[in-house]
């Protein structure tokens, strides 16, 4: 039983910037093909790969503006001005829009800038604090946009920006605001930042040959994830709002699922997962043999995704043939706390065009994730109905939207 | 005019992008364009390019002339006169 109509949320604009770059078309026509964003990060004298955006902020911003504003809230004015851009929203009510924003480590730029200074010369930049601060991001998002609803931030490490957009959808369904602008951001690519994630042994050891082919998710000879910059934002609207304007919808949110492990800090647990899963399901009013895609959260790390197949394999049993999987951090890395946004994007698109994108360089895939992967190459989908977005965090806690092709 | 004063109208140019020749050097600078926000980092730069340190006797700056006061006062090695009151920076 599919849903749709007045309970759906509507997705009617998206706005990115990713290391595929800015244009989200584009962006998906890349990952159909198999492209990967990734490259060699300039930051360190040892190979590391990462996802690194390309961003002029003074197309965005004049130097006061500049002030006091991280990287990380830049790139989120910048991805929801785009988003709200490609919407068309107009003459927006500012008392019924929110802005709901997932983000990991807030302006970590700033902060290490900062430390960094205070042992060097025992001074420090006075917008340290405020430019640092975690909520930040939605800050400025509702400063320049003037939207006075509800503006909040989530820092659920890399579930955030998916817990956002399940917030941000609960909160349109509840009749508070009309509109949304929910996604995420981060930007932490820093020497001190980037080592500490090379110390706690997560991150993909770089290819010498193509580096740009180093995260494997579901790959035999996977290592671990490519740390990127970014963000995503998705506008969010009730279907009355989106009706009366006429606006074009991409697809539907139709549900989403929060759970906890509540075991272990990193480790995954996939009854945690599961439970997810099944809640999205559940609140999107779908079984599992309804739903095509799932982008997974698959971030190539040796435990992460047999533990995510597993998860996968519990819930959706015999009717695992007609699902099809695939990572696409393979291609554009791990945003981290704007890695659910990105990921809810791009299924999105997936809905709105009818192609599934494929895991990248996973040319042998580990016979413990056993599940129908699309690889190497995208696949038309014309049939695609409904697809879920998966995104679990350090911490525990596992966040799953549920996308519905619009009709 | 100071040179003082014409190398902090320079430096606001530089750093905000803000032309300062118009600044009445004896308005309240964050009458000029300059929020709190803009006034704290400015303050924080000073000290850098000028090789002073402001501490408490910047808070009761609030024109152009007055910082380019101090900042003679500071350099000629005088101790500026301790502040009446606290921040001027509107915090919550």
């Amino acid at each position: 039983m599919l849903r749709s109509g007045e309970h759906s949320v509507a997705i009617t604009g998206l706005g990115v910037i990713a290391p595929h770059g800015d244009d989200p078309g584009a962006m998906f026509d890349a990952l159909m093909e198999g492209r990967s964003g990734l490259r060699r990060w300039e930051g360190a004298t040892d190979p590391v790969v990462a996802g690194t955006v390309q961003f002029d902020p003074a197309r965005w911003f004049t130097k006061l503006q500049m002030l006091g504003l991280d990287r990380v809230s830049q790139l989120a004015v910048a991805a929801a001005e785009m988003a709200r851009a490609d919407a068309k929203v107009q003459d927006l009510d500012p008392l019924r829009v929110g802005v709901f924003v997932g983000c990991g480590m807030g302006g970590a730029i700033s902060i290490e800038t900062a430390f960094r200074s205070h042992a060097t010369t025992g001074r420090v930049p006075p917008l340290s604090i405020p430019a640092g601060m975690g909520n930040a991001p939605a800050a400025h998002i509702a400063m320049r946009g003037g939207f006075k609803g509800p503006v909040l931030s989530y820092c659920v490490a890399c579930s955030s920006s998916a817990v956002a957009i399940a917030e941000a959808g609960k909160s349109i369904r509840a009749g508070e605001i009309d509109v949304a602008f929910a996604g995420g951001t981060e930007a932490m690519l820093v020497p001190a930042i980037v080592r500490a994630w090379q110390m706690l042994q997560t991150l993909a050891t770089p290819d010498p040959e193509r580096i740009e082919t180093s995260c494997r998710p579901f790959a035999l000879d996977r290592s671990g994830f490519v740390l990127s910059e970014g963000a995503a934002f998705l506008v969010l609207e009730s279907a009355a709002s989106a009706q009366r304007r006429g606006a074009r919808i991409y697809a539907d949110l139709v549900g989403s699922g929060l759970s906890c492990d509540a075991t272990h800090l990193t480790k995954p647990d996939a009854a945690g997962q599961a439970r997810a899963m099944k809640g999205a399901l559940a609140s999107a009013g779908l079984q599992p043999a309804d739903v095509g895609y799932c982008n997974a959260h698959g971030t190539a790390t040796p435990a992460g995704d047999v533990v995510e197949c597993d998860a996968l394999r519990s819930v959706w049993g015999d009717d695992l043939g007609a699902l099809r999987v695939s990572s696409t951090k393979s291609m554009h890395g791990h945003l981290l706390g704007g890695a659910g946004a990105l990921e809810a994007m791009i299924t999105v698109l997936a809905l709105h065009r009818g192609q599934i994108p494929p895991t990248a360089f996973c040319s042998r895939p580990d016979p413990k994730c056993a599940v129908p992967l699309v690889r190497e190459q995208g696949e038309a989908a014309p049939q695609l109905r409904a697809a879920i977005s998966n995104s679990f965090a350090f911490g525990g806690t596992n966040a799953v939207l549920a996308f519905q092709r619009h009709h | 005019m100071s040179d003082t004063l014409e190398q902090l109208r320079e430096l606001i140019k530089e750093k905000f992008d803000i032309d300062a020749s118009s600044i009445d050097p004896n308005a309240s600078v964050l009458e000029s364009g300059l929020d709190s926000l803009a006034l704290t980092e400015l303050l924080f730069t000073v000290e850098e390019k000028f090789g002073v340190e402001l501490l408490e006797a910047a808070r009761e700056v609030t024109t152009l002339g007055g910082l380019a006061a101090l900042i003679d006062q500071l350099r000629s090695g005088a101790r500026p006169t301790p502040p009446a009151q606290s921040s001027a920076v509107p915090m919550r």
